[in-house]
């Protein structure tokens, strides 16, 4: 069967090739209306949304039916933020009660997902009970299941039965020789089967589930964990075989690898890639199609709007004295949901009234980093921003890139010295950007910036990120700062 | 003939439904073998299926108290290299 190819063009002329290039609402605006519709207030499947809406975790599936060798089955760390990682096992009712006191609490939390911290569908009664009721006392929020593909085939049909309109799939290969070198092992058939040949079991279910799903027009996410030196050459391949078969995103996450987590990467010295190798890779891929980048790899358990962690206030003590009316709280919810996507739309309309006037210019593109904490505004202080979204602009406009975070993965010893201070630390992370958005900044970190090469700019506070990027930029080509090149500007600094 | 869990299990559920003679049983601290019920899958299956599934070198331990499955076995990290890796970050 032919499947539909959401986003077909050929690495278009204007130099920048299609997936999300362009302004970020590009990446939404290419899909079917039934797409655009079923993802748009989800953060995780639409950029767009996730500067409005919240998700949750519920860890209710402990039990794994693989081995990943960037994975820790013994990792319970409160400090870290990272896939696999939990700090209390919930039982689908207690996971139930919990979403609903999210829902009344955040409103702006549309998506509950199971995503571990083992695999959701090698736990299938947990996992099925938690959605069955869930289907049932709160129909409002939109239910999504992540899974490593070995169970898949055989859950499809479940799957379908709870209404669960999304589903990500982790896709690291299709080749057994490099899957041998990601998964040691899988569970199958009553028996462990180890190297290649347990890879090639795990890629033929996960395929196999991918053209199911997309058969019952299920919506699929591939996710894909960038090796390098392993997969960094194959994932482009992989891109375009997931997309031939009908996934509508795919999302290129970076390898987490430190010692102290104590995978096999990490005890093994497998390095992560660099910034600006996974954008390299992520646009290598975006020809094929249609990409993610504002993934922030979270916790099994991660409740409130990406990059941020609400989860404490959550705690099992905590919701026990929680009394929730949740029809209430539905009916508020709706409300304002309302508002939002009016927001959204208006925003949407406006743009489409109001294109971007630009100059004719023939400048380089420009890295600028922003501070925000959501609604698509620059309205975060810089001192206070947890992580920075990262945007190039160039003279065919904005284009969302990645976000990076202020803070590393884990708080305890690294490897770049006691003496580097918080600040230091920060301007480290927005190498290569040139300018940096915010809404405020003190004396201190403005004087450093200037001396790292990176102009602050607090005057687009509570200004639209893109617009505001643009004018920077004309600003910047007016003013001839565009002319030398960045490593000429580099070398004059 | 029995087989056994130990501390190092992490409560990860994986062992108890693959179970045939439903002798695993969710405990505290971690889950338990009932040794009258377990068969080490003698007639049923070709290999224990606990410890197949376990993720968690040593934490099964065969009817001769040894571990099922040795460190190095399920990870593929040398337990050299393991124990090289966790001395660097006690020296920090």
């Amino acid at each position: 069967m032919e499947l539909p190819v959401l986003n077909d063009k050929p690495a278009a002329e204007s130099g920048c090739s299609a997936g999300s290039c362009g302004s970020t609402d590009d990446q939404l605006d290419h899909l079917s209306d039934e797409i655009r519709e079923k993802v748009q207030n989800h953060p995780c499947y639409s950029e767009d949304a996730h500067h409005y809406f919240a998700r949750m975790h519920v860890a209710v599936a402990p039990a794994c039916n693989i081995q990943c060798h960037y994975c820790n089955r013994k990792y319970d760390c409160a400090n870290e933020s990272r896939p696999g990682v939990v700090s209390e096992l919930l039982t689908p009712q207690q996971a139930v009660k919990k979403t609903m006191a999210v829902a009344a609490n955040i409103p702006q939390m549309t998506v509950l997902g199971i995503a571990g911290p083992g695999d959701p569908l090698a736990n299938p009664e947990r996992t099925f009970e938690t959605f069955r009721m869930l289907s049932e006392d709160a129909p409002d929020i939109k239910l999504c299941v992540s899974t490593n593909g070995l169970a898949l085939p055989d859950a499809v049909e479940e799957l379908s039965k709870h209404n669960i309109d999304h589903v990500t799939i982790t896709i690291n290969t299709v080749d057994p020789e490099i899957g041998a070198q990601i998964y040691p092992w899988i569970f199958w058939n009553n028996k462990r089967i180890k190297g290649k040949k347990g890879a090639k079991i795990l890629i033929q279910q996960q395929q196999k589930g991918l053209e199911m799903l997309v058969a019952k027009g299920i919506l699929v996410k591939v996710n894909s964990v960038m090796i390098p030196g392993v997969n960094d050459k194959h994932l482009a391949e992989v891109s375009r075989i997931v997309k031939e078969k009908g996934a509508f995103l795919h999302n290129v996450m970076p390898l987490i690898a430190e010692a102290e987590h104590g995978t096999f990467y990490g005890v093994m010295g497998q390095r992560g890639p660099t910034a600006e190798e996974l954008q390299e890779l992520q646009d290598a891929c975006s020809g094929d199609m249609n990409m993610m980048r504002h993934c922030r790899q979270c916790r099994a358990d991660a409740v409130g709007m990406l990059g941020e962690d609400r989860g404490d206030e959550f705690t099992l003590d905590k919701i026990e004295e929680m009394d929730i009316d949740y029809q209430a709280a539905m009916e508020k919810r709706k409300v304002i949901h309302q508002a939002i996507e009016a927001e959204m739309n208006e925003k949407r309309a406006h743009k489409a009234a109001n294109p971007h006037e630009l100059p004719k210019l023939t400048t380089r593109p420009v890295l600028m980093a922003v501070a925000t904490s959501g609604q698509g505004v620059i309205n975060m202080h810089f001192g206070h921003a947890k992580e920075f979204l990262i945007y190039e602009a160039s003279p065919e406009g904005a284009r969302f890139i990645s976000h990076r975070k202020t803070e590393l993965y884990c708080s305890g010893d690294d490897s770049c010295g006691e003496a580097e201070t918080a600040l230091e630390k920060n301007i480290r992370t927005l190498e290569g950007c040139e300018v940096v958005l915010c809404s405020k900044i003190g004396y201190e970190p403005w004087e450093q910036l200037e001396q790292a090469g990176i102009q602050p700019n607090g005057e687009h506070a509570m200004e639209d990120i893109e617009a505001a990027v643009m004018a920077v930029y004309v600003e910047m080509a007016e003013a001839g700062k565009l002319n030398e090149s960045l490593a000429q500007k580099r070398a004059t600094a | 003939m029995s087989l056994s869990i130990i501390e190092s299990c992490v409560n990860c559920f994986a062992c108890e439904p693959v179970c045939p003679s439903d002798a695993i049983y969710e405990a505290t601290p971690h889950f338990l073998i009932d040794s009258k019920k377990c068969t080490e899958c003698e007639g049923d299956f070709a290999v224990p299926q606990c410890a197949s599934i376990c993720p968690i070198e040593g934490a099964i331990l065969d009817a001769l108290h040894v571990p099922v499955n040795p460190p190095g076995s399920l990870t593929g990290i040398p337990p050299e290299k393991m124990a090289e890796a966790m001395a660097a970050l006690q020296a920090h």
